[in-house]
Order: C-alpha cells, then structure tokens, then sequence
C-alpha cells in the first residue's frame, strides 16, 4: 500500500467542486476496486478557537483532552480528498454513512500534535448495494491513540440480499426498550452551524433546496453531530478507554425534536439511541464499550 | 410514646486531602474561549483522577463564580453532572465574590464537622474573558412590561415609544462598588494613602510574589497542585524574571499622577479554577489518602466602608483578631501566612494596622496591637500578584497550597486572609 504524505489540509472548496464533478459524465470511467492506498496529515495542532466552537455546538465540554469523535472531523478532508480522487470507484456524492465506530485507546491531550492515517476497505456488498469502510488512524508520534471506522453505502448494483451489514444493528425492539432521558429541538439551522465547525459542507445538511436536489424533503441533521451530542450527552459515564459504535438509521429531517435513550449495559458501558419523539423512528443506534 | 430526642454527632476534624487547579490565564489569553463551567469542570477532573474520585458519592460539592450568567444558576450541580464524580454528588452555588472559593470551603467544612456529610469538594471558577453581556437594562425593562401586556396592540403601545437608539448598547459587568461608584483599585488607593504605603514595599511585595512562584515551579512543588489545560502548564501572569528596577518603571494606574499603585503591584483580570477535597481522617484513610493538614476554624467580618469610612479591602484586619481569640492564638502563633494579594498596597496596609496602635485599640477593640509577622512567612511560594487572581478561584488555591506547606512541614499552623468586594473578609486557620 502507498502512502500520500500531505503537506497541509486539503482544502474544503475544491473538493466540493470535484465532488460535484464526479456527479457529471464528466468523471469518465470508474475504477471497480478500490484503490489500495492512504493519505496521510502530520503534526496537526489543536486550534482552541475551532475547538471551542466545536464544543458549543456539539454539547461537549471543553477539557484538556479532545471530545473522542473530533479527530474524525479533523479527518473529513483526508476522506474527501480519497472520495473525490480519479482512482476511487464511487461519486463521493450520494453515498450514505451507514456506521460510525470510534476506538479509543486513549485519551488525546489538547496540546498533543496528532497525525492521521485514512485508507478505504476493499469493497464489499451489502444487502442494498456496495459498501465500503473508511479507516482513520491517529496517532500521537508513533503510538496509535485511536481507529475511526466509517462505512459508507452505494445503493443500487452489487447487493446481495444476504450479505452481512458490517458489524451489525440492534433488533428494533431493543431500540425502542430503551427509556427516553432527554429531548432535543434540533434547529434548521444545525445542519450550517456544524458545518460552520467541522468543515463538512455536504448540501444534504445545508438548506432544505440544497438538500431537496438530492432527494431529502428537507435538510437533514448530520450523523456525526448526532453522534458527537450523543456522546458529549454520555461524555463522563464511560472509561477512557472505549469503543463507540453508532448505526444511522432514518435520517434526522430539520428542524425535528428527537429524543436520547440510553441506558447502562450490564457488562458495562452503555446502550443508546436517538429517536423520532412523536413516532417513535429510530435515528442512530449506538453503544459505547469500555476496552 | 415516650419522647425522645434526636442527636447530631458531635463536632469532628476535617482535613483538607489536597487540590487541584489548572494554571491561571490572564484575561482575553489562551482561556478566552473557555467557560466557567468548562474551567471548573476541568479543574475537577483533575482532583478526581488524583485522588481517585472517579465514580464517588462525594458528600457535597459547592462553588462558586462571581462573573456568571442568569443561565448558570446550577453552575456547580452542572459541574458535578459533566464531571468525573458521581451523578449522586449533590452541589450548590456560592458567590461572595473573591471570598467565594475559601467561604466555600468553610461551607462544606463545617458540614463534614457537624457529622452532616464526610467529604465534600470546594471549587471556585472565574473567566473575564467569557463574562456575561447584559442587555441594555431600559430595554430589559421595556420589554418585560410588554410581557405583562396581554394583547399584541399593548405590548406594541408599550414598547415603540420608548424605544431609543442608544438602548442597543449592552450591559457590561465592571469592576465597581455599587454604594461607591468607585472601583477596586480607586479604593485601594485611598487606604494606600491613608496608611502611607509606599511604591517601594508595594514593588518589593510583588517581587516576592514572582519571585517564590517562580521558584516553586522550578522545583516542581506545583506538580501535584496543577493539571495543564488547554496547552497551557503554567500561570500565565507569572514574570519570573521580573527585576525591583523593571517594576519601578511602571506608570501608576489608580491614585492619580502621586498614585503608587501600578499594574504589576495590582492582580491582573484573569481566568482560572481550582477545587479542593475535604474529608474526615477516616473517610481518607478508607480510600487510602493522607490528609495534608486539618482545616481549623474560620472568620468573616464585614466593614462599613460607606459612611464609617473603613478600608475597602481591610475586613480581614477585623476578622483575624476574632479568629485568634476565639482559638486562643496570637499573630505571631503561625509558621505560614497565606495573605490574598488583590493589591500590594492592601496586603501591607492590612499587616500595617495590626501594628497600630490606634487601630488595634479603637477600632478593633484590643488593649494592644496584635504585632507584626515575620515576613518570609508570607505567601512563601507566591501570591495573587504572581499567580493572578480569577476571583473565585484564589481561595482554593490558597487551601490547597498551605496544605501541602503544612504536611511538607510535618507540623505547623498557617492563617489565611482574603479580602472581597463589599467591604468582607474571609480568613481561616490550617493546622498539622
């Protein structure tokens, strides 16, 4: 496998432009393997400003250590620049986030420069098309602190209908056992105030026109702020060291209230969900383990 | 039924086990974008994971801010709820501005002595950086009767009238007596006067201050009283190589042109906060810890600095003779004194008075003066002129440090005095 050092982030706004190209016929002919190599970003320092903001928008409180899921948004450019490239086999456009999974071996200091890794997973079918992982190393110098794990979905050609979802969902019955602790109004606006943070400019989450050009009646909410409130939610009942897992469900149509279930898993930990407060529709599913 | 009555326990020791703070910013720096609750929160953690608190049932958490939002009502139960210690901790706020960290502690000592609770923690946070902006106060007023109106016509009648272009401008918390109109430092600055306090002793104090900070971070004495946040492992106000001729040079900033006062020999606006762990000896000795030094007995006084004229900053001078005799102690009676620096000038004009004559026997009522202190006593490893002094923040940096003089001792006793807005004075013994 080679290995792409970059010099600095990619930056956001070409990327959207390829993005948005790779939609036309423009792109030419896609690869059908995925390409067996990683980008990699060095020595990224904390900026405390854009943490801050991250924090108020998230719900997490500011420490001397980074809320567990940042160093994926640190990422989201190192995945858009993989997503985006001539050799991948997909329009970065149109793929669904389906699980999300966070190890964390420990946690990571604020003033700790951290470099990250991202490479993709083979292919792999699924029972509504293709799937594939994208896999963020961070480290701090050599010693890895922590695996983020994003598997994404191309609906259409490829499925099999028995085809084993990555690591699996809770059966619905579970989800909706689990007791409803708080409620949150989720603004219109949450889509353009996370990506004010996290850089993640997907037009699924901006405006509810933008998000209509794609098939959702309006803006939804973005999966890793759902799951990044969810986990400032839960921020001090788990260890330091852990493994967070979410499945998205049905996607969170702005402005809605939703609810945070959880409860505590017997051989510890936790389970949770975020649900729909009226219907009762499961948004994400999620548990946190200790390692 | 024959009557019966019930029985507290009887009064116990409470120790202090130790601190924690994250190192003072000064303001508008690295914590700018921090909140009091972020800070606290932080400070927090790091007492838990030191003492190994994570997943407790403390008895008691209270602490406290004095620059705090309406929203921050619960800001130490929220605290608690972000924190490291249990969910079950429960806590409350206290404010009395830059007595809130040490009056909080007394709070909670008092408690574990009345048998009510065996541990608690005290805390105290302050941001100027992230301080709360007010709306315009007529247009809070405006608007809170357009709320009493109950039609939309009404609420409309009662407000376009009154509107003005200049009510956009917001409320900004300053540093004022609300009696007086005049700030902190303009009342230090007549007490300076007044006691004939000079720029020389005001700069040789806050030498010191720089001095002993400096050399207890050099020896790694901070270790286990600090946890690093947001990058930042020292205190940012801290000069270490400050000089009595660069002091010198500095402009005063409060007295006039003749003032003596200057903004190194006057604590700077800053943010920081500190926590610190009370118990009995059992309840440590249980866990494992070892209590620093026994947290003896406190004092607050108040003065009238309105009509009878009184120090601003000076009711400490009233509270420590009481304190003394109540313990049957004199000044001389302590191996430490851990005297809050606010100003230079007030810290010498408190040592001053109790050296007086006059003072001691009309104002305070003694038949002598309670004496002078010998001062490499004094603030040994630095005070708030070094440190800065995020006003909640300071008392638990105090407690947390005279412990560790203390137990570092073996045996000894230490007095401490902070001085707050208002005119009040909240001053404690610690014992080994």
């Amino acid at each position: 496998m080679s290995t792409t050092t970059l010099k600095s982030p990619p930056k956001s706004g070409p990327l959207y432009l390829k993005a948005a190209l790779g939609m036309t016929p423009l792109a030419g002919k896609r690869s059908k393997e995925m390409p067996q190599r990683s980008v990699r970003l060095e020595n990224i320092k904390t900026d405390p400003v854009k943490l801050s903001d991250y924090c108020r928008v998230t719900g997490f409180t500011m420490r001397d250590t980074l809320p567990p899921i940042y160093p994926n948004t640190l990422a989201f450019s190192l995945h858009m620049s993989l997503l985006t490239a001539g050799d991948f086999p997909f329009p970065a456009i149109g793929l669904v986030h389906v699980e999300n999974t966070i190890t964390q071996h420990r946690p990571i200091g604020v003033s700790e420069p951290v470099s990250l890794e991202v490479r993709a997973t083979p292919i792999e079918p699924h029972p509504k098309g293709r799937q594939f992982t994208m896999i963020t190393e961070v480290l701090v110098g050599d010693e890895l602190v922590q695996v983020a794990e994003s598997t994404y979905l191309r609906r259409g050609g490829g499925a099999q209908k028995d085809a084993p979802v990555k690591t699996g969902q809770r059966p619905p019955e579970k989800t909706k056992e689990l007791p409803a602790i708080a409620e949150w109004k989720l603004p219109g606006d949450l889509g353009r105030r996370y990506a004010a943070v996290s850089g993640d400019r997907n037009p699924i989450h901006m405006h509810d026109l933008t998000a209509k050009a794609f098939g959702f009646p309006r803006a939804i909410a973005h999966g890793m702020w759902t799951k990044a409130h969810c986990l400032a939610a839960l921020d001090n009942r788990r260890s330091d060291a852990f493994k967070v897992h979410v499945a998205f469900r049905k996607p969170i149509l702005l402005p809605a209230k939703v609810e945070l279930a959880a409860a505590e898993h017997d051989g510890g930990g936790l389970d949770f969900a975020v649900r729909n407060v009226r219907k009762g529709t499961p948004h994400l599913d999620g548990t946190i383990r200790p390692l | 039924m024959a009557a019966k009555t019930a029985k507290a326990p009887a009064a116990r020791p409470v120790w202090v086990i130790g601190g924690n703070r994250i190192p003072f910013a000064r303001s508008n720096g690295p914590y700018s974008h921090a909140s009091n609750q972020d800070m606290l929160t932080a400070a927090v953690d790091g007492l838990a994971d030191r003492y190994g608190l994570a997943g407790e049932r403390v008895g008691d958490f209270a602490a406290g801010a004095v620059l705090k939002f309406a929203r921050e009502l619960n800001l130490s139960r929220e605290v608690v709820l972000g924190s490291k210690l249990a969910p079950e901790t429960p806590a409350f706020d206290v404010g009395q501005a830059c007595g809130t960290g040490l009056e909080a502690a007394i709070v909670m000592a008092n408690k574990i002595a009345l048998g009510q609770i065996d541990s608690a923690v005290a805390g105290g946070s302050d941001t100027t950086s992230d301080a709360p902006i007010e709306l315009n106060e007529d247009l809070r007023r405006i608007l809170m009767d357009a709320n009493r109106q109950k039609s939309l016509q009404g609420q409309l009648k009662t407000v376009l009238p009154r509107l003005r272009p200049w009510m956009v401008k917001p409320e900004i918390p300053v540093n004022q007596e609300a009696r007086t109109g005049l700030s902190m430092g303009a009342h230090t600055a007549i007490t300076a006067k007044e006691w004939g306090i000079t720029r020389e002793a005001q700069d040789e104090l806050t030498f010191n201050s720089h001095k002993n900070l400096a050399a207890a971070y050099e020896r790694g004495w901070q270790d286990d009283l600090i946890t690093p946040y947001l990058g930042v492992e020292v205190d940012g106000n801290m000069r270490a190589d400050t000089t009595i001729e660069k002091l010198a040079k500095l402009k005063p900033v409060f007295g006039g042109k003749e003032g003596t006062m200057t903004a190194a020999n006057s604590t700077p606006l800053s943010d920081g906060a500190s926590a610190v762990l009370l118990s009995t000896e059992e309840w440590a000795t249980e866990r494992g810890l070892t209590p620093r030094a026994r947290f003896v007995d406190a004092e607050t006084a108040a003065v009238d600095y309105i009509v009878k004229q009184e120090g601003l900053l000076l009711a400490p001078a009233y509270a420590v003779p009481r304190l003394l005799k109540r313990n049957n102690l004199a000044l001389q009676d302590f191996d430490f004194y851990e005297i809050h620096e606010a100003f230079a000038a007030q810290v010498l004009a408190t040592l001053k008075a109790w050296e007086d004559e006059a003072f001691c026997k009309q104002r305070l009522g003694l038949d002598e003066p309670l004496g002078s202190i010998d001062r490499s006593k004094l603030n040994v490893y630095g005070g708030s002129l070094a440190a800065a002094h995020p006003f909640a923040a300071t008392g638990g940096r105090i407690i947390a440090n005279l412990a560790k003089m203390l137990e570092e001792k073996g045996s000894g006793r230490g007095l401490i005095s902070i001085c707050a807005a208002g005119g009040q004075g909240v001053v404690a013994i610690l014992e080994r």
